[in-house]
């Protein structure tokens, strides 16, 4: 929303205007959460930005995402719990977590027999095989790409509508058995089928593009009405039950999504709880300055607020291929030069970003191993950038930062004019080159058009360093035509095979310690400037229970709230 | 009376198409592709070539402008998975973002947004012929002085900051009104005006300014006319002078005025839109520009052409209607 700036700016204002005026909330009643008694109730979901599709074959979500996730099962989901337990997956659909066999090159899946559609048909294995291959389609694009990566002979497939063949690397010897067969060894297939293109999809309710008006519920709710960026209507699966699914508690009998609201007015509903709006809740409105001013002091929006972490890290990228990033003591100076705690005011404060010296942003489960290899302690070493400057012969150094020309992703104008001054005090000249949000990624993601030097955020899409590291770091990975994340082209061919090796590890805690330790060994190079890791501040009405952020997401999750 | 329609009609059939082409060759000469957009994070360039292909981006602009006009002529067919998506004339093609036929689009949010401007033109008006009468009969300087003031405030704040102040003051302070979504008037009229009532008040602040100064100078000017002296001179009341001279006068520049501020907040009254949650109009188009939603920017600047070719042709008409010198050939 580009508008939300002046809006922010004058609701603040005015909240503190008629603050004085305002009688405190109700009490949060303190009883212990039961999931069994937990039942009844609407909910309302207040968003600014709606589901675009509602196609599982089209969203792109981590770990399922909030409110597509009461929709469809999946073979595996996340586990839901809080905190850091939260990072694994459990099984959804799947009796388990699949069988990996073939040195991690092929995955065995087993369905449960008590899953059902939500007109009463029983969910197989050809359900979910074909949903997969409808994300194939050109058609039906923005899933997320993983698969035609991973599945043999898949990345020439253009979905069931133009090859009805199949992808014959997934077999399903029975209805109830699925068999993925991957080019290479891939450990963390349990996370990657957690996503949406892993839901089932009956073929002969499939009408393609149209398909979203009404996809066929898996999960607790179905939808009863829905309009695209407008209101998605939930209301319970008849034929999901409790005791196939313990992950989701489905406690509302009712979910009223409204998007297209600003989220100024979101917190401040979520805030106020008039009538309906106590039992509200939000899925993609951070809190604004004006509630994080209240928060933390003991008062009643105490107790309606969740704080979580989604693994995710803004960060400088350098083009090494660039003059003159290709001199590491020019990278290295700029690493000393950058102040963390401008760049963290920029974001909003430390409620919302915390420092990083690491890639790896802070959560175990990526395998965060701490390093700070040129340390710039809060405000940055000026000294020793200008050291390293005169080293290099870049004394008078001129160098240009693209940045995206809003703020709602972080990777802003305000990020950008506080890193703009930071390098000043090392005697580094910055000019600033803003781009376009919306085709951001798009620029810098194609080296024909890549900048030398770019702010970009990287979010895991799902918690284990390989989504983290391979996109940024893996040399095969550079592509030439666009769609780009290694930004530093860098490729070595140690570090490939070392990804390789750890992508064939099954157990995550051997992963872990490994990404930490490739995490560390990358550091030392300076490819990247890390900024920032997110943290995520929600509120959620005064009568809404079991609001707890899981793990995987930093957000609290939809399917175990309660209103009653 | 025929051949004005005639011309009329072949005049804004013109002004339709310049602004289609207008608005396509601006987005062709932008750098910016939607497929990019739509095949989201991680799109391999083959896999953006087949999503180019399924969106029909893989012609040549001019073709794809033929396609367009076809549509709005005779309809279309678009290829969607299994079936085959029968677009019915006039055709504005499917959303690049949403999918949705543009048309539904259109027809989803007209509504919304004819609500809001309807209700605020007419509290608008009622505010600002009210308030510039009084004024400008000066009949009590310092009522004159005080309206001015106030009017010239309303005008001077932006539409946000009054939209948020109306919405903490009633709905969160007060709690006399729900915060506001939209009910069409056909399911509650009750709950679609109070859940207007804001919107429409937020924008009557600003509005009103703007109809109290024009009424404020033509009621002064026409009281200076001759023949309003000479009506004077006749012994007319002044009730009826005031009635039948001097606000006819002042009229006549408040509808043109009021003609082009209908239309305008029927495309355009996105600040409103947003801070009031109401799904309007000019919420779809600026999301559709930011996503580079060619079919729905097309279709959103031919429905405000239309509305503001349309509003004009009806101002002209009461031109006719208020004014006597005018005639229409």
């Amino acid at each position: 929303m580009r508008r939300t700036l002046p809006i922010t700016f004058a609701l603040t204002l005015l909240a503190g205007a008629l603050a004085a005026c305002q009688g405190g909330g109700n009490e949060t009643s303190t009883a212990a959460f039961d999931p069994a008694t937990c039942q009844g109730g609407t909910l309302p979901v207040l968003n600014q930005s709606g589901i675009t599709h509602l196609d599982p074959a089209r969203l792109y979500t981590s770990g399922g995402g909030n409110i597509p996730s009461l929709l469809f099962r999946t073979l595996t989901t996340r586990n839901r719990q809080a905190g850091e337990a939260g990072a694994k997956p459990a099984p959804d659909l799947a009796t388990d977590l699949g069988t990996p066999s073939d040195g991690a090159k092929t995955w065995t899946y087993k369905l449960r027999s008590d899953i059902f559609f939500e007109d009463g048909s029983p969910i197989t294995a050809g359900d979910v095989k074909y949903g997969i291959e409808r994300s194939f389609a050109p058609e039906l694009p923005g899933g997320a790409p993983y698969l035609r990566d991973w599945l043999t002979g898949a990345a020439d497939y253009q979905g069931p509508y133009k090859q009805p063949e199949g992808i014959t690397s997934i077999e399903t010897p029975d209805d109830k058995t699925i068999i993925f067969k991957l080019s290479k060894p891939e450990g963390d297939f349990p996370y990657l089928a957690t996503a949406t293109q892993f839901a089932p999809v009956p073929k002969a309710k499939d009408k393609g593009a149209d398909y979203e008006k009404h996809p066929v519920s898996s999960g607790p709710y179905m939808v009863e009405s829905y309009e695209p960026k407008k209101t998605l209507n939930l209301v319970r699966n008849p034929h999901w039950s409790r005791t196939s699914d313990t992950l989701r508690y489905a406690c509302p009998d009712r979910i009223e999504v409204t998007a297209g609201l600003d989220s100024a007015v979101i917190n401040q509903r979520l805030q106020a709880g008039a009538g309906a709006d106590a039992n509200a809740t939000t899925t993609d409105a951070n809190v604004g300055p004006e509630q994080l001013a209240q928060l933390g002091n003991g008062g009643p929006l105490d107790k309606q607020v969740a704080r979580g972490e989604f693994p995710s890290t803004t960060y400088l990228a350098f083009n090494t291929s660039k003059k003159p990033f290709d001199d590491e003591r020019v990278r290295q100076a700029l690493s000393y030069a950058i102040n963390r705690t401008s760049v963290v005011n920029a974001l909003g404060g430390s409620a919302v970003a915390g420092p990083s010296t690491t890639f790896l942003p802070p959560q175990k489960a990526l395998g965060y191993t701490p390093y700070d290899y040129f340390p710039a302690g809060d405000a940055g070493n000026a000294a020793k950038a200008k050291e390293l400057l005169a080293a290099a012969g870049q004394s008078n150094l001129s160098i240009e930062l693209s940045h995206g020309n809003d703020d709602s992703e972080g990777i802003g104008p305000k990020v950008a004019a506080a890193v703009q001054d930071a390098f000043k005090q090392a005697g580094v000249t910055v000019t600033l080159n803003a781009i376009e949000t919306a085709t951001y990624r798009d620029v810098i993601g194609k080296p024909a058009t890549q900048p030398a030097l770019a702010l970009s955020t990287w979010g895991a899409d799902w918690p284990s360093g390989g989504p983290f590291l391979i996109p940024i770091f893996d040399g095969r990975q550079i592509i030439t035509a666009g769609g780009n994340f290694n930004l530093a082209q860098y490729n070595d061919p140690a570090v490939n095979s070392e990804i390789d090796a750890i992508n064939a590890l099954t157990d995550p805690a051997a992963a872990q310690a490994r990404w930490g330790a490739l995490d560390a060994k990358l550091g030392k190079l300076a490819l990247v400037i890390p900024l920032t890791h997110e943290k995520d501040v929600n509120l959620f009405g005064r009568n809404v229970k079991n609001a707890v952020p899981d793990g995987w997401r930093g957000q609290y999750d939809l399917s175990r709230v309660s209103v009653k | 009376m025929i051949g004005y329609v005639l011309r009329r009609v072949a005049g804004a059939l013109l002004v339709l198409f310049g602004l289609s082409v207008i608005v396509y060759a601006l987005f062709y000469l932008a750098p910016r592709d939607p497929a990019v957009l739509t095949c989201g994070k991680g799109c391999t360039p083959e896999r953006l070539a087949q999503v180019h292909a399924a969106m029909g981006l893989d012609e040549s602009p001019v073709a794809q402008y033929g396609h367009f006009l076809q549509g709005l002529v005779a309809g279309r067919d678009f290829p969607a998975g299994p079936d085959v998506r029968h677009c019915p004339a006039p055709c504005l093609g499917y959303s690049f973002e949403t999918d949705q036929p543009v048309t539904k689009l259109l027809a989803d949010r007209l509504p919304v947004s004819a609500s809001l401007a309807i209700g605020a033109e007419i509290l608008s008006l009622a505010i600002g012929i009210g308030a510039g009468l009084l004024s400008g009969l000066r009949r009590f300087r310092f009522l004159d002085r005080v309206v001015n003031g106030l009017i010239l405030a309303g005008y001077a704040v932006p539409v946000f900051l009054i939209g948020l102040f109306l919405l903490l003051l009633f709905c969160v302070r007060l709690q006399w009104l729900p915060f506001p979504q939209y009910v069409p008037l056909t399911t509650d009229p009750l709950a679609w005006a109070q859940n207007l009532l804001l919107p429409w008040t937020a924008l009557a602040v600003i509005q009103s300014a703007g109809y109290a100064r024009l009424t404020r100078a033509g009621v002064q000017q026409t009281l200076a006319e001759d023949y309003v002296r000479t009506a004077r001179a006749y012994g007319l009341p002044e009730r009826r002078i005031i009635r039948s001279r001097a606000l006819r006068g002042a009229l006549v520049p408040l509808v043109t005025l009021t003609a082009i501020d209908l239309a305008a907040i029927m495309a355009s009254a996105v600040l409103t839109e947003t801070m009031f949650g109401l799904p309007g109009v000019g919420q779809l188009l600026v999301g559709a520009v930011n996503q580079i939603d060619l079919p729905v920017v097309v279709g959103v600047t031919l429905l405000t052409g239309f509305l503001v070719v349309v509003a004009n042709a009806i101002a002209d008409l009461l031109y006719a209607a208020i004014d006597p010198r005018v005639q229409i050939r």
